[in-house]
């Protein structure tokens, strides 16, 4: 007995649990690991490795004034599109759940962008913006604006890169906050009624608080996706023939895009890219311990 | 008062639906042109240039290019399905000592960002001597933190202790468990672990812009991209792959939209 005991608290759940973790340590880990080695080299990927030291770390700290500019990028095109895609995506889930009417369809629909390619989505966005012939500059003419070259401009281009975090994501914020719209008990929403809690108070006082979690989770993944973001901001200006890296006056530059040009760009520093990324890896491990402490706040 | 409520409702639904819809169908518009006839047009009207553009895809190797994709993706997605709904599956069934704390360990690397340990990662499979094909396309999705922290709360949510230890009086194995008992049980969470992961690989781009440097390995972005020359840039004949890119993509969110939606109701729960 005490055999097949031992058999369910130790074998099995090894068994189990082993080609998760294995798997993760070998793609997931260990190259984070090599990087934090790699960091400590000077090296640009062909030639022989020289061991510097922290002076990666020391150069990212006190001279590298793109790393510091680009973290600054990262964070205003995250900080005006996330948290808009969020608070579309609540009014929006909030808005389907009062219908019965098309709300499957709708919701289907609204989900598309999150489908759509990275690829594809800069490619049309920078139709959509082009200044002659872009959709969205005929309609500022027809409303008798002045046309604008947004993905030409230091100013508007980071706020493209927004606008397409916001056209990706609220759709899937939508789903998400639907879902857990429905999890919440009819009882309770009766009770409300009863009570004389008009749609808004119940929207407000009981629907919004049950969120809570729902909000953290997305808070969270759209934060370490935020650090992370390349794809969209990348794909805007690599399609056309200047290759430029950062888009017009480098407002463009992410933290990741900085980082591959650094490790991939004509001119490789291997080592002080990976110097880079461990910076990153704290940035985002800080930021998601944070998260992590209110995630596990609500079960105590 | 009901019609102000009924303006409140449909016209942000319409506005938004729009939105949503007008990028999509530039995709599909614009590939019915011939690149040069796109900027002279109204693109939101479509052209008769798509045979053309088809034809043009076909003629360098978009086939190939998109059998890859589909060979990454799908594998990638079977593998860290069953991978992660293991793990779920040990965390819900089992009662182990380091439990608690081994959660803790699925809830960091779901935080962990994969993608800056790049450089390590390229230099791990070139070691491997793998760097020259489309393994690590497929490796770096199998561990997904999401799909394992998914697949745990989904799975307490849905398979029942009960019908476990009935199997187990029965004299069935755990891994029969696993799958005859279990499987069935959690297919909504399968499923919609299964569509995001194909997702994720489908649309990646950073990875296959790196490891791929030969044509026979082209993944469809890498492909699109290659369209693009210093001389010309097809468009048109980028966006017919794009939109043919999306197509398998649609197809299986169409197939499984209700029991995705149905399994991210059901994770959020527990959320």
């Amino acid at each position: 007995m005490k055999k097949n005991i031992r058999k369910y608290s130790f074998t099995w759940p090894i068994i189990f649990l082993a080609p998760f973790f294995i798997c993760f340590f070998l793609f997931n880990l260990f190259p984070i690991l090599y990087a934090f080695y790699m960091s400590f080299l000077d090296w640009a990927g062909y030639n022989e490795k020289v061991f510097i030291g922290i002076k990666n770390y020391i150069e990212i700290f006190t001279r590298d004034k793109v790393f510091w500019r680009s973290v600054l990028n990262t964070l205003r095109i995250g900080l005006v599109g996330f948290p808009i895609a969020l608070i579309l995506g609540l009014v929006f889930a909030a808005i389907l759940s009062n219908i019965k009417k098309l709300k499957s369809f709708l919701q289907t629909v609204f989900f598309l962008p999150y489908l759509t390619t990275p690829v594809a989505i800069g490619m049309i966005f920078v139709f959509i913006f082009e200044q002659h012939i872009g959709i969205f500059n005929k309609l500022i003419e027809f409303f008798g604006g002045k046309a604008i070259n947004f993905v030409g401009s230091p100013f508007w281009a980071p706020f493209v890169i927004s606008f397409m975090i916001i056209w990706k994501n609220t759709g899937y914020f939508t789903t998400m906050y639907l879902a857990g719209m429905t999890s919440v008990s009819e009882d309770i929403y009766e009770a409300a009624k009863i009570d004389g809690a008009s749609a808004l108070q119940t929207f407000f006082y009981i629907t919004l608080p049950l969120l809570k979690n729902v909000t953290i989770f997305l808070i969270i993944t759209s934060t370490i996706y935020m650090f992370q973001l390349f794809d969209e901001a990348n794909l805007l200006f690599t399609n056309q023939s200047m290759g430029t890296v950062g888009g017009p006056g480098q407002t463009s530059l992410t933290i990741v895009w900085d980082f591959y040009n650094q490790a991939f760009g004509a001119n490789p520093r291997m080592g002080y890219a990976s110097a880079m990324s461990i910076v990153l890896f704290f940035i985002i491990g800080i930021v998601s311990m944070i998260g992590l402490k209110l995630m596990n706040g609500k079960e105590e | 008062m009901k019609v102000i409520k009924k303006i409140l409702t449909w016209v942000p639904l319409i506005l938004l639906a729009l939105v949503s819809l007008i990028p999509f169908w530039l995709m599909f518009s614009m590939s019915t042109y011939k690149s040069e006839m796109i900027f002279q047009n109204n693109p939101l009207i479509p052209s008769n240039f798509l045979m053309e553009n088809i034809k043009t895809i076909m003629e360098s190797n978009f086939v190939h290019s998109y059998l890859n994709s589909l060979f990454v993706s799908a594998l990638a997605m079977v593998l860290s399905v069953i991978v992660c709904s293991m793990a779920g599956f040990a965390m819900t069934v089992y009662q182990f000592k380091a439990k608690k704390f081994v959660n803790t360990l699925i809830m960091l690397t779901m935080m962990v960002p994969t993608q800056i340990g790049i450089i390590g990662y390229m230099i791990e499979m070139r070691n491997l001597h793998l760097n020259q094909t489309l393994i690590p396309l497929i490796l770096v999705w199998i561990a997904s933190g999401f799909g394992a922290y998914w697949m745990t709360s989904f799975i307490q949510s849905a398979l029942p202790m009960e019908l476990v230890e009935s199997a187990r009086v029965d004299g069935a194995g755990e891994i029969m468990i696993y799958l005859r008992i279990a499987f069935p049980c959690i297919r909504p969470g399968l499923v919609t672990l299964a569509l995001l992961q194909f997702l994720w690989s489908w649309n990646s781009y950073m990875y296959p812009l790196l490891f791929i440097n030969k044509q026979e390995n082209y993944t469809i972005p890498i492909f699109v991209k290659s369209l693009a020359s210093a001389y010309r840039t097809d468009y048109g004949a980028q966006l017919t792959g794009l939109t043919l890119a999306t197509i398998p993509i649609l197809i299986f969110f169409a197939l499984g939209s209700k029991t995705f939606i149905r399994g991210l109701t059901a994770g959020a729960v527990k959320g």
